[in-house]
């Protein structure tokens, strides 16, 4: 069974149509990555599926999905976004507060945690899940944004981590780092999708193909081909996936 | 002439443009701040001088003001009566204002919020004596009714407790601490707000995203998670808008009147501005002298505040 399945969604901000009818199943325990251009709707879909879209008071959300056959509409978005957690293209650590705080924020605010030995083991544990754990642990009161670009994104998926969500949403996570820390976030979703489905927008089909299991590529608000990765990138049915997965078309 | 040499002219030409530029600019800045080193530097030396020849700072903070007929006093009173209505006036001007600049900040797209905004742009320039003289107005409307059926009953309720207690609850009178607290707060709300509500505009749209994905409930985002984003604006907004409420005068002369005695908030209350305003105009000496040590301590009192801000903002 689908993990997130998606029927019928349309969004639009305003007049202006975003999404135009998108049908998708997004399988559990893996990587799916949304691809295309920009304005083509990708990190809508994923702003619909955590209700983040909810920010935007002229977006307009029709259309039905679903997380493990529930549909998120009725889910109490508090619950949903336990579930459903995000990380973005911009590193965005909450400024002001330490590493520590940081990642234990959310879970004193939602009370997922009884007492201070349980909070610094789930703090713990996710920073380790993060693989940040070395690099900080002696360093935990320092202020988050002294780390560095990729520290930073690391110690934002950990504060995603620490809700111990079901599904990870990532929003062009490597868009600002550099190659090095790029294949750390990479190598860090390879080891996450063991546990938990991850949907991956990202502007650079080449890093769609190294990570993703599945891939669906999104032009003008619509989903012109989804399936397998390899199939996608090695044998696409569709004209302008062939140009978008061989870099003609941006 | 040779293209290089032509090359040359210019950029001298340039660089004595831009040292002319340069001094004019130092010097408007000089300008600016001349005066404010006279002020602050008259105010001390003549303060210090004075509180001095009052007998001494502790002598000076703690008695009561100099009659035309003493060689000593000082500010008692009107420091306790400073000290309170500030406290109160801030409290209640961080109370509301923080978070209605909030709601003014973060909520751009509802009509009402454009409305407050509105009102508050306008508040924020209102004269302050007009503000003092509403206060005084609400004061004289409600003061009997507040006395008859709140004041006074809680009043009889609470004295069991010791005479104290007196002296912050009770019937009030026509002017007292409590209008004086008002009125300054009254002036500090619209300035919190807008500070706060600028603030909480700044932030960039990934960082609200993450303070709802994290926190959960929106009141949780809002006044948690993104306050602890924009805490140094806020609590600089908050420190220099007490500053500004601790030097007032215009709005408690409606409101506080002033006195020239410990006596209960519940009536007419000292403050440190209205001494020195009261003290400056008299023909004698030592109450001049005394309003010139007053305007020291409550300079002092602005630029701890001030510096404070400053490093912690």
């Amino acid at each position: 069974m689908a993990k997130v399945e998606f029927k019928d969604l349309r969004v639009s901000f305003g007049a202006l149509p975003v999404i135009t009818g998108v049908n998708l199943s997004i399988p559990d325990r893996s990587i799916t990555a949304l691809m295309g251009p920009s304005g083509s709707g990708k990190s809508t879909i994923l702003r619909v599926l955590n209700r983040l879209i909810e920010l935007y008071p002229e977006a307009r959300v029709s259309g039905e999905v679903y997380l493990d056959g529930q549909n998120i509409f009725d889910m109490n978005v508090l619950e949903l976004r336990r579930k459903v957690q995000m990380i973005f293209q911009i590193p965005n650590p909450i400024p002001n507060l330490s590493i520590f705080e940081n990642v234990a924020l959310g879970l004193k605010l939602n009370r997922l945690v009884r007492g201070r030995g349980e909070l610094f083991e789930r703090v713990k544990s996710a920073l380790e899940r993060a693989q940040l754990w070395d690099e900080v642990k002696d360093r935990l009161s320092a202020p988050a944004g002294k780390l560095s670009g990729g520290q930073q994104q690391r110690l934002c998926v950990a504060r995603a981590l620490a809700f111990e969500p079901e599904v990870l949403l990532a929003d062009e996570p490597t868009a600002n780092l550099d190659p090095e820390n790029t294949a750390k976030v990479e190598a860090l979703f390879l080891e996450l999708k063991k546990e938990m489905t991850i949907v991956l927008v990202t502007h650079y089909p080449p890093q769609a193909a190294r990570i993703s299991d599945y891939a669906a590529f999104l032009y003008k608000g619509q989903i012109v081909e989804w399936g397998p990765t390899k199939d996608v990138f090695t044998k696409p049915t569709h004209e302008l996936t062939e140009k978008y997965v061989t870099g003609r078309l941006y | 002439m040779t293209a290089e040499r032509k090359a040359e002219d210019i950029t001298a030409v340039r660089m004595v443009i831009n040292w002319l530029g340069l001094g004019l600019f130092a010097l408007l800045g000089v300008a600016a701040v001349v005066p404010l080193f006279f002020i602050i530097g008259d105010v001390y030396i003549k303060g210090i001088d004075a509180i001095n020849s009052l007998g001494g700072l502790r002598h000076f903070l703690i008695e009561l003001p100099p009659t035309p007929y003493d060689e000593s006093g000082g500010i008692g009173p009107m420091l306790v009566g400073t000290l309170y209505m500030t406290a109160l006036g801030a409290l209640l001007g961080i109370a509301v204002g923080f978070p209605l600049g909030v709601y003014i900040g973060e909520m751009r797209k509802e009509k009402f919020a454009n409305v407050a905004r509105a009102g508050v742009n306008v508040l924020v320039e209102f004269p302050t004596i007009v503000i003092g003289l509403f206060v005084y107005a609400v004061m004289s409307l409600a003061k009997e009714d507040l006395n008859q059926y709140l004041l006074g009953p809680l009043s009889n309720a609470i004295s069991p407790l010791g005479e104290w207690i007196t002296w912050f609850i009770g019937p009030l009178d026509g002017f007292n601490a409590y209008a004086g607290a008002a009125a300054l707060a009254l002036i500090m709300i619209p300035y919190v707000a807008l500070i706060t509500a600028s603030a909480y505009a700044s932030i960039e749209q990934p960082l609200r995203e993450a303070a709802y994905a994290t926190a959960g409930r929106e009141f949780n985002a809002l006044f948690v998670v993104l306050r602890k984003a924009v805490s140094r604006a806020v609590l600089t907004a908050a420190l220099l808008g007490t500053a500004k409420i601790a030097g007032e005068t215009a709005p408690l002369l409606f409101t506080a009147l002033g006195n020239l005695y410990y006596a209960p908030f519940t009536g007419p209350t000292a403050a440190v501005p209205l001494w020195v305003w009261y003290a400056a105009q008299t023909p004698y000496e030592v109450q001049i002298a005394s309003a010139y040590g007053a305007a020291a301590v409550l300079l002092t009192i602005i630029l701890i505040i001030f510096i404070v801000a400053r490093i912690r903002g």
